[in-house]
């Protein structure tokens, strides 16, 4: 997309808004779901937070390499 | 005070009997999206028909509905390419608004969205254009590659993130896509239910200072909360529909 049209930039402001939910969702799903996994194979609830905390964190960082810079 | 009780709305209120023959095929849902899609048919055709440049009523209300999805989604969204989606937008704009709206509608008064059959359908047709058209814009693999390893990342943490932006983009996407909708509808339908019907039930049955003190308010508020409602069906037809319209938009303009 070319910088300068008007169009272009406005649609990458809207996309940040709702896409950035669906992000912060799956990143929550996907690695909490792999930490749940591990946490019953090696029967640690530890893995469970870890993965959950990783998705999370996956998540916002990708809401902010996508959205958050000018 | 009645014998009965008063037997809250819930889940089994959006279960309904067949209206002729057996099984569960043709119920009260599947009539409202009969009689929706004959109406949203009608009202298009009758405001194109014999369309004069100084438009009549109907003719404006048909290209203003156009005009509104033509330039505030397809338009301000997906872009100049926007223009080649607007009869998929306008048509399921006006067919999730109708089918919303008939959840305030006397003596049909169901949203037929509340069933999660019709959001989920849609919105399968949805996933399958902008997928269809981000392959055939950027390639099979070129898509998927787009999709799944965003650029600017150190690519140290890819495998962090390729699986988290697939996951998004084919499961959570359509998904959230139909869940929304549906339940918004059904909460929607709910709160009138309870509204309406405990009203009805505290001014009838219960009785008394406090039944009539009590029914009063809930009659009242459930004609706030109907206007409410009716507001809440056509924005949630326009977010799916706007939705919709971002998810194109960047399936075609992924130039990285």
């Amino acid at each position: 997309m070319s910088p300068d049209d008007p169009d272009d930039v406005r649609q990458t402001d809207q996309n940040g808004a709702w896409d950035a939910f669906a992000l912060v969702v799956s990143g929550v799903a996907v690695w909490g779901g792999v930490g749940w996994l591990v946490s019953e194979w090696l029967n640690s609830r530890a893995f469970l937070v870890l993965g959950l905390l990783v998705g999370m964190g996956a998540a916002l960082y990708l809401v902010w390499v996508r959205y958050g810079k000018p | 005070m009645a014998e009965s009780g008063f037997h809250s709305p819930g889940p089994a209120d959006f279960d309904f009997p067949p209206l002729f023959g057996e099984g569960t095929f043709f119920t009260k849902p599947m009539l409202i999206v009969v009689l929706g899609t004959i109406a949203v048919g009608a009202f298009f055709y009758f405001a194109a028909r014999r369309s004069t440049l100084v438009p009549g009523k109907l003719q404006f209300a048909g290209e203003a509905v156009y005009g509104f999805i033509r330039d505030g989604v397809a338009r301000d969204t997906i872009g100049r390419e926007g223009i080649k989606y607007v009869p998929y937008l306008v048509t399921v704009f006006s067919f999730l608004a109708v089918l919303n709206l008939s959840g305030i509608i006397p003596v049909l008064q169901l949203p037929a969205t509340s069933k999660i059959a019709i959001p989920l359908f849609l919105a399968v047709i949805s996933w399958i254009i902008y997928n269809y058209v981000g392959i055939k814009r950027q390639g099979f693999g070129g898509y998927f590659k787009n999709m799944m390893f965003p650029p600017g990342v150190p690519k140290a943490i890819y495998p962090l993130l390729a699986p988290l932006e697939f996951f998004s983009t084919f499961l959570v996407r359509p998904v959230t896509l139909t869940l929304r909708l549906t339940f918004n509808m059904f909460a929607g339908h709910l709160v009138l239910l309870l509204t309406i019907l405990g009203g009805e039930y505290l001014l009838f049955e219960y009785q008394g200072v406090a039944g009539i003190a009590a029914g009063s308010v809930s009659i009242l508020f459930s004609i706030v909360l109907t206007f409410f409602e009716g507001f809440v069906q056509i924005l949630q037809a326009y977010v799916f529909v706007l939705l919709s319209a971002i998810y194109i938009g960047g399936a075609l303009s992924h130039e990285h």
